[in-house]
């Protein structure tokens, strides 16, 4: 079902498949429509290395986590926060995509909505903070009144309002990528066009719950890693993060598929370039917000605010924190802001698996100076945690992959997409 | 202020119509289009033919049509990058420069090194930005050659529905290729209409 005789996209459409059962072609003439479905030959095998990996780290995890239980908290933490950004980043585009029309990313949409639809595979990872939650979360297990600053917070920070937040979190994520890919992949079968004003009904209906949702999760699970540090600009900064590690994200699954003769005519050069400007964009977005929350904060120089600063620009996690701002923006800045190279897949893909790691350290740097105040104290659980998440999670998208077409076949600006101008 | 002359060369030559004074020096050969596809197909043969002072002219901008001209990328990034860097250096030199090591300004006891540098970001953001900014604005007027006051094409009647429904074309004669009867003999099979030897305003003598 997956295959077709016609690889010539400058042809017309000629139906075929599962989404040839539409009548109605005439319309989108001029869209290649073969090769749109994932073939898991090229997957193969390594289908069950992730899976057994997974299951190696996962069972590492536990093994280690027994003896050092808060170390354990602490990297699984970082770990699922890492994965959980660069989920709400892709939720994020979508929405941003239904929300203002935006035409050019209807092509690597469906790939955005298979990320972001790993939410309800992500909320199972979240399990295992149920059980170290008194670890990481320390207003949890303090004696009540016995801290004035969390009696004075304790209508927001109790522990039922605390876990049906987190409930409420898992929820709306699930629920809002599920019903928007739901509604993609119907329009594949007819392009009937009330699925795309469906789904922009569904986005502007979403996107006051996605703010609240980023902001309250960020603030609830790394801000309450220190429940007397407050920063106003917590939420916007995991935010800025999360954009652009899931775009680089979307660029290299993108380019996956390319390397393998996917997306062929859907998805060009001039695509590339337009994501480059976005990642261009983002990389200063997050200097501008990370530096305006570290100005404000060491401005004003007040004691609760100051300490989470003084932890990571003090002992070895200063030099991390000097090595995030020169990566995380300086480099990613300086490399994308040629407008030509930014057209090179190769060039652009390179930058993107840089900002990636230096999101990890961005992560890394918010969560583990809560126990290692001492300095930077690498852990094999660091990285057990990480390939743990991550495998198990590449192994569910690529299981997913191959079951919808690669991207939207009949969204009624497909075509507006290909022939994009930049 | 239009006279026909015919200049009749063979027996294919086209008829040329002459715009503003006779006795100024020649601007140009301009031709008239109908649409955009016809103006974006004449310019990839104008472009092919090896022109290079020469300029396309339409009622809004039309996509494409930048490889359709053959036009290289503009240096307006260029400048706007050195522009933002003046911006940048200059604040460097005047914030930081001045009140950590010339004259080091030592405010609620706190230190004047290489480390309070974050405390002059935001301005030196700004500067950036506002070099950047006027650079793009400026830079692209001058790499337009505005403001002028007049323009030779105005002295074309038609051209003045190039704001409205109109399409036009127009070569330089200050081109190298330029060669009146060669390049209105081509002009005109490029389908277009109303084929015109444009002069320049004669107080420009």
């Amino acid at each position: 079902m997956n295959s077709h005789s016609d690889n010539n996209d400058k042809r017309p459409i000629t139906h075929d498949g599962p989404a040839s059962k539409s009548q109605e072609s005439t319309a989108h003439s001029g869209v290649p429509l073969s090769n749109c479905f994932f073939d898991y030959k090229h997957v193969g095998g390594r289908f069950f290395g992730l899976v057994s990996i997974s299951i190696i780290s996962l069972l590492g995890c536990i093994a280690l986590g027994m003896n050092n239980p808060k170390q354990f908290a602490f990297s699984w933490l970082f770990a699922f926060t890492f994965f959980l950004t660069i989920c709400i980043g892709s939720l994020f585009w979508i929405l941003v995509h239904h929300g203002i029309d935006v035409e050019w990313s209807v092509g690597v949409r469906r790939q955005m909505e298979n990320v972001a639809t790993l939410f309800p595979v992500l909320s199972l990872f979240f399990i295992p903070l149920i059980f170290v939650a008194p670890l990481l979360w320390k207003w949890m297990v303090i004696p009540h009144g016995s801290s004035h600053a969390l009696l004075e917070k304790a209508a927001y920070l109790n522990l039922p309002f605390f876990w049906m937040r987190a409930a409420f979190y898992f929820l709306f994520f699930s629920l809002a990528s599920l019903w928007l890919r739901k509604l993609s992949v119907a329009q594949d079968n007819d392009g009937d066009p009330k699925y795309t004003v469906m789904a922009r009904e569904i986005t502007f209906a979403s996107l006051p719950f996605f703010g609240v949702c980023l902001t309250f999760a960020a603030v609830d699970w790394l801000m309450g890693l220190d429940f007397k540090w407050v920063s106003t600009m917590w939420g916007v900064y995991i935010f800025a993060g999360s954009a652009l590690s899931s775009l680089c994200v979307i660029l290299l699954i993108i380019t996956a598929l390319r390397s393998v003769g996917y997306l062929e005519g859907i998805v060009s050069e001039r695509h590339y370039a337009l994501i480059g400007q976005l990642m261009t964009a983002f990389t200063v977005f997050w200097a501008y917000i990370g530096f305006d929350q570290y100005m404000l904060i060491w401005y004003a120089n007040i004691p609760e605010e100051t300490t989470y600063f003084l932890r990571r620009n003090t002992e070895s996690w200063c030099i991390l924190n000097i090595i995030l701002v020169l990566g995380h923006f300086l480099v990613p800045f300086i490399l994308l802001l040629f407008r030509n190279p930014k057209k090179r897949p190769a060039y652009l893909c390179g930058i993107a698996c840089w900002i990636l790691l230096m999101h990890l350290l961005d992560i890394y740097i918010v969560v583990l100076p809560m126990i290692h105040p001492a300095g930077f104290h690498p852990s094999f659980l660091d990285l057990l945690s990480l390939i743990a998440i991550g495998t198990a999670l590449a192994a569910v998208f690529l299981k997913r992959l191959g079951d919808v077409p690669l991207w939207p076949l009949r969204d009624p600006r497909l075509k507006d997409s290909i022939h994009i101008v930049v | 202020m239009e006279k026909i002359t015919k200049v009749t060369m063979n027996t294919s030559a086209p008829t040329i119509t002459t715009a503003g004074p006779a006795t100024a020096p020649l601007f140009g050969l301009g031709i008239e289009f109908e649409s955009a596809r016809d103006l974006y197909h004449a310019a990839e043969k104008v472009r092919d033919a090896g022109y290079k002072k020469w300029d396309t002219y339409s009622p809004f901008p039309i996509h494409g049509m930048d490889e359709a001209m053959g036009l290289q990328k503009s240096w307006l990034s260029a400048l706007v990058f050195i522009g933002g860097l003046t911006g940048f250096t200059l604040a460097l030199a005047l914030e930081f420069g001045t009140s950590s090591f010339l004259y080091p300004l030592v405010v609620a006891g706190k230190p004047t090194n290489l480390f309070t540098i974050p405390a002059f970001f935001p301005i030196m953001f700004e500067l950036t930005i506002l070099f950047a900014a006027l650079t793009a604005t400026f830079g692209m007027l001058a790499l337009n050659g505005l403001p002028r006051w007049n323009h030779p094409n105005f002295n074309w009647d038609r051209f003045n529905k190039v704001t409205e429904d109109k399409f036009f074309i127009a070569i330089e004669s200050s081109d190298q290729k330029f060669s009146f009867e060669a390049t209105s003999a081509f002009l005109n099979s490029l389908g277009g209409n109303h084929l015109t030897a444009i002069h320049e305003d004669s107080g420009n003598e």
